[in-house]
């Protein structure tokens, strides 16, 4: 978080960067008290919700940089054009991958919110592409920033390996210094050539990218709640402070993984009880049954018919 | 069983008997049956109830057991390791550092402070050789964690008398956040408030920087402190202390042997792009000449070709070299260990759950470590004089190494002044105890890894693409000892002369982007400040200046503040930067020669005698400024500098003038690429 700066002349500036910090205030508080933001903040996020999310910034994303490609020579946009150190598209199917297996293109759902943002990104870029700075500047800015604390608590929660699976998405391999790089990303948005007219609606287009953020969260929260009421299984919510030590992440491909990992540990649970029972409840019948029929047996003192034969007596009976 | 009883009905085989013995023996199965399944729902049950049970237990028992005194008594601890965590860091260090305790004669146990009555802490003296250590993360702004609220509200509201409470705090906390380890500095000075024993100074780990190594330089230093303290010592045989397991290979495939490669076995053989720090680039240094006329330093001027590489990089980037240790020195070390240096080993980690298997690539040669792998060549931390103490056989060299190693007063003043100010490095450590002679595969373990060495690129890929650059100084130094100290990485460079024996003139390199970088607008004016090998970066954006001028497009002023010591002596790229002046690319070109007169003339001295013209360009011309060079000195001055303009020119006070200054920073108009 940056130090807030006292109100001097300065702030008469017309620099775009601090005029959308100052714009977006509220509605950046807004967005981080979300439940879901608020959840996840504390570590209370499921492997569920989790998918759900990267799912959704997947959408996200992927018409983000579309229109970003589409305008990276306009000069409306190309200054603050940095694929390199920015892109989280590939970040993303990555991680994609490594949750929902091979098959992760056909079974990532997306919410109507979703929908939404996607397509204002579409119509920003292609209609008002004056405005896609708003919404590189909301979230690529945001990932930079809060985005490694939330890295962190997710890597946590959700018991992913070190090594980084699942978590692309927060590494910014580009960017050897985010505090810098942020400087550096602001320095090129206020070289943007931009009227008061267009500085206004960029602004209002911030809120609005914030707005349809909050939307998604609440979509999902929402989701999320619906499957718990259908009885699904639920992937308890894993406390923060629960350490189990995973063995297996380092072995074996990324497709698929996730789901080996829940039912080896959902299986771990339960325990072994059903076998055990299924095992004593077998050997009782069995021995019962053996005592009895010995019993039966020896009282047929006359003459020892052979236990089989006895046996077969009663079965043909 | 009455027989007679069973008999009767068993004996006639004829169906009326037969059908009453089927009946018989049919409901004696059947009630058989019906009290096993009665049974076996009494066992399900039971089997239910009983993993209930246990975890009620956890549930009830801290509520009984709320004090940790009687648990650490009852198990025999002496160190408690409380942790305030949320997302596990803090809790896992904790973990370490109790397990530590074990090698020192001390048992430790991690806790959860909200788990616990804290306000115990005034009876931990208690308990002989009693230690408690907190590992406090910090949180949002300057908050607590949740699971130490209680804790927090405790400290500040108790009027409790900790005396006879020995504590050290490590804070885990982040740099970028403005209230940055407030709770762990909190913790640390309440506790001494309230009358507590500091043993250990406060640690402050920064998540933004490297979390993991603050945590690991703090311990390392903590643990010999605490010794000191108790008057213990490692316990044991050696083997308790070591890390690693040495092997030695006696019959080894030598295509199975690393011979300095960072990454995969081989790359330096089959050169694969992408090229990172992993999978360096050998390049080839087609350039290597001194920059410098006169004086006894040697300053140079290296090109190196990236042709085919796919390297790519912008002027403001950073060329990161791995250098490699000089080989006389490497000898030396076989000499005075009286080791074969070409032996092959592997360092095996004996912690089998640990993700670093080795200290560095293994198998390898002795050699081959001590030449790429380790530092050799810095003063050796404490830790390191900790545990090879044991292998000194004069007791007074034993009682020096470990008095060094010590937190006391005295000790830390011996290190300072014979280690440290005395600039002794390892192998002068061993050459000046002759008694000290440790197992050299110890050593290697306890050596830190050879770190690669950055430097700002002085071109600019428009003009060049398929070269970098480099503008360095050699450093070589005479130290107390009458040693002669050399640079690693500045003294490798310099030998590495083009078209010599095809490999001794190759750099294993990569790029680092930095965010260094020119204005997005060719127009905006730049105000560039680089005494010394500072203006490396600068000849890379003067050069792409040149180079967009050439293109057409309208450049704005290029402002240059250089220094140097002397004008004959060490004027770097004079020529060309005159030659720049002369074809306006440069637009002002001010050089301060520090001890061409009497008094000193610095960069910052230039700076204000133009302050109306720099008010003017950074106002009214939006202009960037860029400082390369000394970050202790140097980029404090001219900020000041900068300060001063801000106030007599913008009409501000000195408050107001730093918010100014700051705010530049934070828009990126006044951007850093400083070093110590």
């Amino acid at each position: 978080m940056e130090t807030s700066q006292p109100h001097s002349a300065e702030s008469m500036s017309q620099d775009l960067s601090e005029l959308l910090k100052e714009a977006t205030k509220e509605v950046h508080e807004q967005a981080e008290n979300t439940p879901f933001m608020k959840n996840f903040q504390k570590g209370q996020v499921s492997l569920h919700e989790f998918k759900l999310v990267t799912a959704s910034l997947y959408f996200i994303y992927s018409a983000l940089e579309e229109e970003i490609e589409r305008n990276k020579d306009n000069p409306v946009y190309a200054p603050v054009y940095f694929p390199a150190e920015l892109h989280r598209k590939a970040a993303l199917e990555k991680d994609l991958e490594y949750f929902y297996g091979s098959n992760w293109r056909a079974e990532i759902p997306c919410p109507e919110a979703t929908q939404k943002y996607v397509e204002r990104l579409h119509c920003v870029g292609r209609k008002h592409p004056e405005l896609l700075v708003a919404h590189a500047y909301t979230r690529y800015l945001g990932d930079l920033s809060g985005g490694q604390v939330l890295k962190k608590i997710a890597q946590k929660a959700l018991q992913l390996p070190s090594t980084g699976e699942g978590l692309a998405f927060f590494t910014f391999d580009g960017v050897s210094n985010a505090t810098k790089f942020k400087q550096l990303y602001r320095s090129r948005m206020n070289a943007l050539e931009m009227d008061h007219a267009t500085k206004k609606s960029v602004l209002e287009e911030a809120k609005k990218a914030f707005l349809l953020n909050i939307q998604v969260f609440e979509a999902l929260q929402k989701l999320v709640s619906k499957s718990q009421e259908n009885g699904h299984a639920v992937q308890p919510k894993a406390e923060l402070r629960t350490r189990n030590v995973n063995k297996w992440h380092e072995n074996g491909p990324a497709a698929g993984k996730e789901s080996e990992r829940t039912s080896r540990m959902q299986a771990d649970m339960v325990t072994t009880s059903p076998l055990v029972r299924w095992i004593l409840a077998l050997g009782f019948i069995a021995t019962t049954v053996a005592v009895g029929l010995f019993a039966i047996k020896q009282s047929a003192a006359r003459g020892s018919r052979p236990f089989p034969c006895l046996l077969q007596a009663l079965l043909t009976h | 069983m009455g027989d007679a009883g069973v008999e009767s009905t068993v004996s006639p085989p004829e169906s009326t008997t037969q059908d009453s013995f089927l009946s018989m023996t049919d409901v004696f199965l059947i009630s058989l049956i019906t009290g096993l399944f009665t049974y076996w729902f009494f066992f399900r049950k039971k089997k239910e109830e009983i993993p209930d049970l246990p975890k009620i237990q956890t549930v009830s028992s801290p509520a009984r057991d709320s004090s940790f005194i009687e648990k650490m008594k009852k198990t025999g601890r002496n160190i408690v390791v409380f942790y305030g965590s949320q997302t596990g860091t803090a809790e896992e260090f904790a973990n370490r550092l109790s397990k530590d305790a074990h090698r020192y004669g001390l048992r430790g146990m991690a806790a959860d402070p909200e788990e616990y009555d804290l306000s115990d802490l005034s009876r931990l003296s208690e308990i002989d050789k009693s230690l408690a250590v907190f590992c406090m993360a910090t949180y949002g702004e300057g908050d607590p964690t949740d699971n130490a609220q209680d804790f927090y509200d405790w400290l500040q509201e108790a009027d409790a008398d900790l005396s006879g409470l020995r504590f050290a705090v490590f804070g885990l906390g982040n740099k970028t956040y403005e209230h940055f380890n407030a709770m762990g500095k909190y913790v640390d000075k309440r506790l001494e408030e309230l009358g507590a024993q500091r043993i250990f100074e406060l640690g402050l780990g920064d998540d933004d920087g490297n979390l993991e190594e603050d945590f690991i330089t703090w311990r390392e230093q903590f643990w010999p402190a605490v010794c000191e303290h108790f008057g213990v010592e490692a316990t044991g045989e050696e083997s308790s202390i070591r890390q690693y397991e040495l092997v030695v290979h006696t019959d080894v495939n030598m295509n199975k042997v690393y011979t300095g490669e960072m990454g995969r076995l081989k790359s330096y053989e089959n050169q694969k792009p992408p090229f990172d720090a992993k999978n360096p680039f050998l390049a080839v240094v087609t350039e290597n000449r001194k920059l410098n006329e006169g004086g006894e330093r040697h300053l140079m001027h290296l090109e190196l070709d990236i042709s085919n590489s796919k390297i790519r990089y912008e002027s403001g980037d950073h060329v990161a070299v791995y250098p490699a240790n000089d080989t006389s020195l490497v000898n030396q070390f076989g000499e005075i260990l009286g080791t074969d240096l070409d032996t092959v080993m592997s360092l095996n980690n004996l912690d089998e759950e640990s993700n670093k298997k080795h200290p560095f690539p293994c198998p390898t040669s002795y050699r081959t470590a001590l030449t790429y792998y380790l530092d050799i060549t810095n003063p050796p931390r404490t830790n390191v004089l900790y545990e090879l103490a044991q292998y000194a056989t004069d007791t007074g060299e034993q009682e020096q190494l470990r008095k060094m190693a010590s937190s006391t007063a005295e000790g830390k003043a011996l290190y300072l002044s014979w280690v440290v100010e005395a600039r002794r490095n390892i192998l002068a450590i061993l050459q000046d105890m002759p008694s000290l002679r440790p197992p050299i595969d110890h050593l290697c373990e306890l050596l830190p890894r050879l770190q690669a060495r950055y430097y700002s690129i002085a071109s600019s890929s428009k003009v060049h693409p398929n070269s970098i650059h480099i503008c360095a100084v050699t450093v070589e130094y005479e130290t107390k000892t009458g040693r002669l100290n050399k640079g690693v990485a500045t003294n490798w460079l310099k030998n590495k002369v083009p078209n010599e024996n095809g490999r001794n003139s190759l750099v294993p390199m990569y790029v680092r982007k930095s965010q260094f970088r020119l204005p997005f607008k060719p127009s905006t004016p730049v105000i560039m400040i680089g005494p010394g090998t500072g203006i490396a970066p600068f000849i890379g954006f003067i050069q792409e200046r040149a180079w967009l001028k050439e293109q057409g497009k309208e450049v704005g002023e290029t402002v240059l503040y250089y220094g140097c010591r002397r004008e004959q002596e060490d004027y770097l790229y004079r020529q060309e930067l005159a030659r720049f002046k002369q074809e306006g690319v440069l637009t002002q070109l001010n050089v301060a020669f520090s001890r061409d007169q009497a008094e000193k003339v610095y960069v910052q001295h230039l700076i204000k005698k133009n302050k109306e013209h720099i008010w003017k360009l950074v106002n009214d011309g939006n202009a960037h400024i860029y400082v390369c060079g000394d970050a202790r000195n140097m980029a404090r001055d001219v900020q000041n500098t900068f300060y001063e303009i801000v106030a007599e020119y913008g009409n501000m006070n000195q408050t107001q003038a730093v918010d100014y200054v700051k705010k530049l920073m934070t828009k990126g108009r006044y951007s850093l690429d400083v070093w110590s």
